[in-house]
């Protein structure tokens, strides 16, 4: 119940708390906590710093740039659901956010420590994928934008350096996109079993001008299923071809078998959800 | 006297207050001077030897002050004899507290250390050392029949541990007779209520006087009290239960280990010693409920009548054999259901496994003998192609026939079953379901519905496990007994002390109810006593937290009580106001006779003469206005130590219920949607309705989140994979359907109020009556509902496998 | 190292030193002294810790006391004025929104934060707003009443 001993630092500017980073051994980042504290009371991760980027001021603000919004790393889920900016011009997040855990998990949780975690069935990197995000890195040796297809790597493993901590998201702002997001959920949790975040764009005769879904709980990592992307890019979306596209969701994956879903049910539930949320998108 | 002022109203809870205010006495909340904290460390072993312990760098970490090994236990503790819930032992096989030369189940506690705090006992944990030896562990059931299987205990030679069996009526001439034979296999599976606070002590020792306390959340005194005497060669010991966070069966039997660690360190340290347990604590080791493995048949007639029925059961206890047939016998206490089945037979297997023991959780046993017959009912309507209403109906026991004597020798002290059935299928629409059923079928919709019904027995009689261990060397007592205290204090005002433990169930509030009726005075000058103190309540070898035991042995208790101190009350009363007691009447705390307005007399009044005013008494008065009543069954004759026909009283009063459930089945996610659940519940006299709702929709909710998926998983090296109340799958109000109850009360003859049972209630029928419901809307492609749980993944496969495994990949017509 | 804090709880100003590791519901128990905040699991799944840091609901096991430094809490105790309760501790003393108790103040302090921000919340939306509460005895039907009925006099008053 009670962690390992740990120094806690509260450094009240970024070049501080990446100073520190740099400067100290086995550190661990404190943003919401929702997945690092549990691992340290169970004494699975045991980190001798504890960095709290809790008091750094404007990490969490939401603001338009030109074609893009830019979403400070600790903006909660909670603000993510709430903002009138991103209901208008991002949807997929808000619709995303309010869909992860509860209320206290949404006052506390946020998008910066949700991508850097990576959970394999997180809900905001599915859908930060679909939108074809970037991530903003920031480190000793400066700061650099990682596209999302090039972020997430593994199981809790991103593109992240130890020593740089992600800052800032940029979304699209969507034009005529119709998204969606939805999941097979965990019970008690609201866990993702599979999720499946939908962005798509219709041309004026209603075909499908652009597709992009992301794919989370599948397995180890989020993920863009090119083949049913490409199957569908161009095309009429007509419910027969959606369920044939939806079929190969799982192609060359390795899918993930537990507790919550085999294998073989999960590649179904994966098949059944792609299907649903492009439907819901459309309908959006 | 207004007798039922109180008693069938809903009166505003005395234990809520302290807990919406956040002023809850939990064990936690109580701090010792000088207190130490404890941890626990245990097996990560599902089976293996303890070769060595080493905790000296543990002993020698700064904050610790005291540590226990096996070695200690060893020396320093006498085991566990086998008690009441080990019947069937055949080689005494002794348990300590910790294990000592093995573990047979991860998280079993092997060491505990206590320190300044919390922190530094868990970082001294971590250096204790300890060499195991693994051994391979037994998971599945099957596999530990075997008889070569590696053996948990070699005293015991064999993994199976115990078998038996128990016939009432003549079973080969029912089946001989039978029109036909109705077979079913069936599987449920291992779960626990998992109440919110988990195990919690504190240990104080007080050497000069020899006198150990304990303040644990302990739902039966008795255990704890004995365990300690009997571990520790302690007289003197008090046991203190203030508030408890929810017990359900799962606080009786287990924790008494625990206390007896932390009472070793604090003997050890010589300081008061708190341990609270943490949730994958509790999920490991606390205790579950039992897999159950059934075999039935049923001998039936055309017309649907059930002339007998025979079952196997297996029983996955786990790794211990503290609780070897506690599943098995408590089939006892509804083995023919609502059902006037004359011929039974039960044949009972027990294997210890490397998982962690069973315990006495909510129902023990009866929700899989309440499953047993309402799917047998569904398969015996199927085969002979009646509708599965007409089935029921045509078995269950008239209303002119209670009270009613079962084969095995049960008394029914009062029901009306089919008015609970007709009742739950007039207000769940069943006839204008069948049609809209029908309709949405063609749509593509998977509707179903699922009507059981369920006794709920209750009230303790100690003999009944001597029905199938006539052999038992311990007397395990009979009947059951409990007591209450109250006291008119001298301000007027009464107090009142309960004899059990409360966690819950409102017991301060009905307790007080039923007392303000007699006594003629307001529920609000009515203080009742939290906590349990073993020095002081009035307890008996019933005191125990359960809705099983309350309605019976402390209302009654509380009634006694109250109607010797309404004599006493009235005696003085007659004697200050010169008329007989017979004239005399109680309004509010008054005293009145007849003749004249001014001839009254305050309860306050009385107080002041009993306590003080030797003058104002009636010569051999006896002074004070205290009384104490332990009750018993006064209605126990029949059956109450069972002959050599084995017929007993499992339990004393009887209520039921039926269960009427709507579900809805997404055919490509397998997942459940409960659209209505509704039950008609007589719970005879109900004192509190809302306390009785209330443990009617916990109850129920609980054994739907059963059915559709909490549950434990092990793999197969006996890792525990669900540690989390997440993993494990627990509902939240997101998962949980809106129930609905309807009250069909109908008053057992035989106890003080005309009260029986509310507590275990829904959560026997529930289990089965999702799976009835599940497999009404899945019949039309052929599904069977035989094993819990029914996760969506579960309802997936059944679809899949009865369409023959290649289910074709389409997805259309999704809801 | 320890470190100063100082930390409202319900209106008053505690200051204390404080281990890193001290998780905030031992602060509140042992240092404030408050026993209403509960704690009955380990990762934070049951909800029993909840309370209101800031003005938002969180659930105060995954939080160090040392991040509360400068913040202001609401416990359970600190709802009900002057002695006498607030309609959502009445409402669910009337309906019997509780059994055992344990879960009672996390969930109380759910309720009052979901009806600070929908004063007229639908069934569906009630059950939303506690999701985070785990329940073992009442199967939420009552707690719903309660939340419905609570809202129902907030909002006459």
């Amino acid at each position: 119940m009670i962690p390992a001993t740990f120094e806690y630092h509260s450094p009240r500017s970024l070049r501080e708390a990446i100073d520190l980073l740099s400067a100290k051994e086995d550190v661990k980042i404190l943003a919401g906590g929702q997945s690092l504290v549990p691992l340290m009371k169970l004494r699975l991760a045991k980190p001798k710093h504890l960095i709290d980027l809790g008091r750094i001021p404007g990490l969490n603000t939401i603001k338009e740039q030109g074609e893009s919004i830019l979403i400070g790393a600790l903006t909660t889920h909670a603000e993510l659901e709430s903002s009138e900016l991103l209901r208008r011009r991002c949807p997929l997040l808000p619709q995303t956010a309010s869909t992860i855990g509860d209320v206290q998990v949404r006052s506390q949780g946020t998008i910066g420590g949700s991508l850097a975690h990576a959970d394999p069935a997180g809900d905001l990197p599915a859908a930060v994928l679909a939108l074809g995000a970037e991530i903003k890195a920031v480190g000793p040796r400066g700061e650099r934008w990682i596209r999302t297809e090039d972020f997430f790597f593994g199981l809790l493993m991103t593109a992240l350096e130890p020593d740089e901590i992600l800052t800032d998201i940029k979304v699209p702002v969507l034009e005529r996109a119709r998204t969606a997001y939805l999941k097979a959920a965990q019970r008690t949790s609201g866990f993702a079993v599979v999720g499946v975040a939908a962005c798509l764009k219709l041309d004026p005769a209603g075909g499908c001008e652009e597709i992009a879904l992301g794919i989370t709980g599948v397995t180890d990592k989020t993920y863009r299923p090119d083949d049913v992307e490409t199957r569908l890019r161009g095309k009429k979306l007509e419910t027969k071809l959606i369920e044939e596209a939806a079929s190969g969701v799982c192609r060359n994956v390795d899918v993930l078998d537990d507790i919550n879903g085999s294998k073989e049910y999960r590649t179904h539930l994966a098949r059944v959800y792609t299907f649903r949320a492009i439907e819901a998108a459309l309908r959006a | 006297m207004a007798e039922t002022k109180y008693v069938g109203k809903t009166i505003r809870g005395k234990e809520a207050p302290r807990h919406v205010s956040g002023r809850g006495n939990f064990v936690d909340d109580i701090v010792l001077r000088g207190m130490l904290h404890a941890v626990i460390l245990r097996s990560p072993h599902a089976h293996a030897r303890i070769a060595k312990v080493d905790a000296e760098a543990a002993l020698n970490h700064p904050g610790v002050l005291s540590v226990v090994t096996p070695a200690d236990v060893q020396s320093m503790t006498r085991p566990f004899k086998p008690g009441r819930y080990a019947a069937g032992l055949t080689k005494p096989i002794f348990e300590y507290a910790t294990a000592v030369d093995k573990v047979r189940y991860v998280g079993e506690p092997v060491a505990a250390v206590a320190a300044r705090d919390r922190g530094s006992a868990e970082d001294a944990l971590e250096l204790i050392s300890v060499d195991y030896e693994p051994l391979p562990a037994v998971v599945d059931t099957r596999d530990a029949m075997s008889p070569t299987s590696p053996p948990l205990f070699e005293e015991l030679g064999a993994n199976l541990a115990w078998r038996g069996v128990l016939t009432y009526g003549n079973i080969e001439a029912a089946f001989a007779e039978a029109d036909q034979i109705v077979r079913e296999r069936l599987k449920i599976h291992r779960y626990s209520s998992t109440p919110l606070e988990p195990f919690a002590c504190i240990a104080s020792f007080d050497a000069s006087t020899q006198k150990l306390t304990v303040w644990v959340n302990a739902q039966v005194p008795e255990v704890i009290y004995d365990a300690l005497r009997e571990a520790l060669g302690l007289e003197d010991v008090r046991v203190i239960i203030p508030d408890i966070g929810g017990s359900f069966g799962q606080k009786i039997h287990l924790i008494r280990k625990y206390v007896v660690i932390t009472s070793l360190l604090a003997l050890k340290s010589r300081r008061p010693v708190k341990w609270i347990e943490d949730r994958s604590e509790h999920m490991m080791a606390a205790g579950h409920a039992c897999a159950q493995e059934f075999d039935v048949e049923a001998a039936v007639k055309r017309d649907g009548t059930v002339l007998g029925l025979r079952f196997k059961e297996i029983d996955d206890v786990g790794g211990s054999v503290s609780t070897l047939t506690i599943h098995f016998t408590n089939k006892l206490n509804n083995l023919t259901n609502t059902y006037k089945v004359q011929n039974i037979s039960m044949e009972g297997y027990s294997v210890v496994t490397n998982k962690c023991p069973v315990v006495p959780n909510r129902g023990i046993g009866k929700p899989g003998m309440c499953f047993i017959w309402e799917r047998i009912m569904d398969r015996i309507a199927e085969a002979l192609s009646l509708s599965p209403i007409e089935v029921r109906q045509v078995n269950l026991v008239p209303p002119d026939q209670f009270p009613y004597t079962t084969p095995n020798g049960n008394v029914y002290d009062s029901g009306d079953y089919p008015a609970l059935l007709q009742q739950a299928l007039k207000s769940i629409g069943y006839e204008k379901f069948r049609e809209e059923q029908r309709r949405e079928r063609e749509k593509g919709r998977l509707l179903g519905i699922g009507v059981v019904v369920g006794v709920e027995p209750g009230g303790r009689n100690a003999a009944r496990d001597l029905a199938i261990f006539p052999e038992m060397k311990e007397t395990p007592g009979s009947g059951g007994v409990n007591g209450a205290t109250i006291k008119l204090e001298k301000n007027g005002t009464v107090a009142l002390f309960l004899g059990s433990p409360n966690s819950g169930q409102s017991h301060e509030t009905t307790s007080a109810q039923v007392a303000a009726d007699i006594l003629g005075i307001s529920t609000e000058k009515i203080s009742t006593s939290t906590p349990f103190d073993s020095d002081l309540a009035p307890w008996g070898v019933a005191a125990a937290n359960s809705g099983n035991n309350f309605h019976l042995y402390d209302i009654g208790a509380v009634h006694g009580a109250a109607t010797r101190l309404k004599e006493k009350i009235l005696k003085l009363a007659a004697h200050v106001l010169d008329a007989a007691p017979a004239e005399l009447t109680i309004e509010n705390g008054t005293v009145h006779a007849p003749g004249s307005p001014l001839k009254k007399v305050t309860f306050a009044e009385l107080g002041k003469i009993a306590y003080g005013n030797q003058a104002l008494m009636p010569k051999g008065f006896e002074a004070g206005l205290q009384t104490t009543f332990y009750y018993t069954f006064p209605h126990a004759d029949t059956n109450l130590v069972p002959g050599s026909d084995r017929k007993v009283r499992a339990q004393f009063t009887f209520s039921a219920a039926a269960h009427a459930v709507i579900v809805e089945v997404d055919r490509h996610t397998g997942k459940v949607h409960v659209l209505r659940y509704l039950i008609v519940s007589d719970n005879g006299v109900v004192i509190n309705p809302r306390v009785v709702e209330g443990q009617a929709y916990g109850s129920a909710a609980h054994g739907i989140s059963v059915a559709l998926g909490e549950g434990f998983i092990y793999n197969s090296e006996g890792q525990l994979l669900t540690i989390t109340l997440t993993d494990y799958g627990k509902s939240s109000t997101l998962e949980t359907p809106r129930i609905e109850i309807e009250h069909h009360p109908v008053p057992s003859p035989f106890t003080a109020l005309g009260q029986k049972a509310a507590g275990e209630g829904a959560a026997i029928p529930s289990p089965a009556a999702i799976a009835s419901a599940v497999e009404d809307a899945l019949r039309p492609l052929g599904v069977k509902v035989r094993e819990l749980p029914l996760t969506p993944e579960a309802v997936w496969r059944l679809i899949k496998n009865a369409q023959g495994g290649n289910s074709k990949f389409e997805i259309r017509n999704s809801k | 190292m320890r470190h100063n804090i100082s930390v409202r709880v319900n209106d008053r100003l505690y200051e204390e030193e404080v281990e890193p590791r001290l998780l905030l519901p031992y602060f509140l128990r042992e240092n404030v002294g408050l026993t209403g905040t509960h704690v009955g699991c380990v990762i934070g799944e049951c909800g029993a810790c909840t309370i209101l840091l800031d003005g938002k609901l969180v659930k105060s096991c995954l939080l160090f006391a040392a991040q509360a430094d400068g913040k202001s809490i609401l416990t359970v105790e600190g709802l009900g004025q002057n002695g006498s309760l607030h309609p959502v501790q009445e409402a669910f003393i009337e309906h019997y929104g509780l059994q055992c108790g344990y879960c009672t103040p996390g969930m109380v302090l759910a309720a009052y934060y979901l009806l600070s921000k929908n004063p007229d919340p639908s069934e569906a939306e009630i059950r939303v707003g506690l999701a985070g509460n785990l329940c073992m005895c009442t199967g939420y039907v009552q707690i719903v009443e309660a939340v419905k009925a609570a809202a129902n006099r907030m909002r006459q008053a």
